[in-house]
């Protein structure tokens, strides 16, 4: 007899193991095509999450950038009140007077004892500045355990390296330092030459006029400086040189 | 009144080797004429051979049906295993001789030689499934053959072994050898709807569509005897559905999901 329920049963079996393997193809290509999205969206999120980071970075690293530029600001305008100011040593000067063959010294400075330099060097110095550009080091904050130690070769070749520049470019700035160096120098001629050249170049330069009219007292031309002061004083006004005139005339310089 | 087409139709797709059951198909009806000339001609023998299913019975039963009227035509549809009982029935059907007791091939022999008629057709013996015959007993009805006294119509599966059978015994004495095979695509809707319409079947008849009948020819590979038991099996679970739940079936048209229902049941399918 036949057993049509049972038939179908089995139909319904053959049917499913036939479409099985599809199935399981079927299956297997949606979990695949799934691990896949998945694969490439974590794979997303990563290089998303790692460009995030990547600018997360970069900020920083533009934050740290501007950072230090502000240390470096701030710092500098600590350090400014305390920037050292180098010129060049006119010690060599006396040195040459002294012997005449060159001489290498080494000195050794720190912050501390720049302080304790001369009056007359700071006054020297600040009239350098006005006129030369000044060499500038920015210091680094001196651990007073270990003091900085700056060594300075003060030689000959120093005011000749400055006189070689003056040739080539006529800087009157240049040429008051000479001429104030050797003055220091006590080379009256030569600080009367350099003065007059300066003034030559510009007759604007109060420190020239000076210079030059010490250099006249010094060579004892007494007339000379007081007449060149007066003409200077009338155009210019300067209280500088009044003060100088009136040294001039008292006799409180010679 | 539907189910009963169904019912009907089942019942045309019996197994059975009757002849009147025989659908003549162009390619078979044109085997059988040269099986029919073959029967004519001065042979000893005739090996009918062919897979298991392919119509070899059927044939020795229609040529039965048809040279029965002519000639003295005898058929062992059975085979007889045992030598006396077969030689005995041999000198019963032939000759019409009664043997009492043992009948050895030597004593056969001698009632032949005695009752041949040279004038008379010589009698032809058909034998199906004459695989199931020993080698002794094959060797002795070759003998019987070479007499010219008996011509013999024997069918053999065609497999491995009784192609051996046939090197061995029947190479040098057989002199026409058919070959049957599995019905062709084509020719299985033809054989198909030529038995349902012999029936009166005609509505079933007009069911059958070829991709109905691809199906079934990728089932059954032509082969008549499991068409027609999954064709048997199709009308009976058609039958159930019309007396059972007659809305969830068409009747336009084989369903397929039926055809495979079938060929579960037959065994054609592994489910």
């Amino acid at each position: 007899m036949l057993n049509v329920y049972d038939l179908e049963k089995k139909y319904r079996l053959y049917k499913l193991k036939i479409f099985m393997p599809y199935i399981v193809a079927f299956v297997s290509l949606c979990v695949i095509l799934i691990v896949i999205l998945f694969v490439k969206s974590s794979d997303m999120f990563k290089s998303n999450k790692a460009q995030h980071n990547q600018k997360t970075i970069q900020t920083q690293i533009e934050q740290a950038k501007t950072t230090p530029k502000e240390e470096v600001i701030k710092k500098e305008n600590v350090e400014k009140n305390e920037t050292l100011i180098l010129t060049p040593s006119l010690n060599f000067m006396s040195n040459i007077k002294d012997s005449p063959s060159e001489v290498r010294f080494q000195r050794v400075i720190n912050k501390e004892q720049r302080k304790k330099s001369t009056e007359q060097e700071e006054i020297e110095q600040e009239e350098a500045k006005q006129e030369l550009e000044p060499v500038i080091i920015e210091e680094i904050e001196l651990d007073k355990s270990h003091p900085l130690k700056i060594q300075r070769q003060n030689t000959q070749d120093d005011l000749s390296l400055v006189l070689e520049r003056f040739s080539k470019n006529n800087n009157p700035a240049l040429s008051l330092f000479i001429a104030k160096k050797y003055y220091e120098m006590q080379n009256y001629h030569q600080s009367y030459n350099y003065a007059l050249i300066t003034n030559r170049i510009n007759d604007n330069i109060e420190a020239s006029w000076i210079v030059f009219a010490k250099s006249l007292v010094k060579l004892g031309r007494r007339d000379e400086a007081i007449k060149t002061l007066k003409s200077y004083f009338e155009y210019s006004k300067s209280t500088q040189a009044k003060t100088l005139l009136e040294e001039i005339e008292r006799g409180k310089f010679r | 009144m539907k189910n009963n087409i169904f019912e009907n139709s089942k019942d045309v797709f019996l197994d059975s080797v009757d002849s009147k059951d025989y659908v003549q198909l162009d390619r078979v009806s044109s085997i059988y004429q040269s099986l029919k000339s073959s029967v004519k001609k001065p042979l000893k023998m005739v090996l009918l051979y062919g897979k298991p299913g392919t119509g070899k019975s059927m044939f020795l039963n229609k040529l039965y049906y048809d040279l029965s009227a002519s000639q003295k035509v005898i058929i062992y549809q059975t085979p007889i295993l045992d030598e006396s009982e077969f030689f005995k029935s041999l000198a019963q059907d032939i000759f019409d001789i009664e043997h009492k007791g043992e009948l050895n091939f030597t004593q056969f022999m001698n009632i032949v030689k005695n009752n041949s008629v040279e004038d008379l057709e010589v009698p032809l013996v058909l034998l199906d499934e004459a695989q199931l015959y020993s080698d002794v007993m094959m060797e002795k009805i070759r003998l019987l053959s070479d007499t010219r006294s008996v011509k013999f119509v024997i069918t053999l599966h065609k497999t491995n072994k009784e192609d051996l059978i046939a090197k061995e015994h029947f190479k040098t004495r057989i002199w026409e050898t058919i070959e049957l095979g599995n019905a062709l695509g084509n020719e299985l809707k033809i054989y198909i709807q030529k038995k349902l319409i012999k029936a009166g079947c005609y509505d079933t008849a007009n069911m059958f569509s070829q991709s109905s009948v691809n199906l079934i020819y990728k089932l059954t590979k032509g082969n008549y005897r499991e068409t027609n038991k999954l064709l048997y099996t199709l009308f009976d679970i058609y039958s159930w559905y019309i007396q059972n739940s007659p809305n969830s079936i068409k009747t336009d048209e084989v369903s397929k999901k039926i055809i495979e229902m079938s060929a579960i049941h037959t065994g054609l399918i592994d489910a």
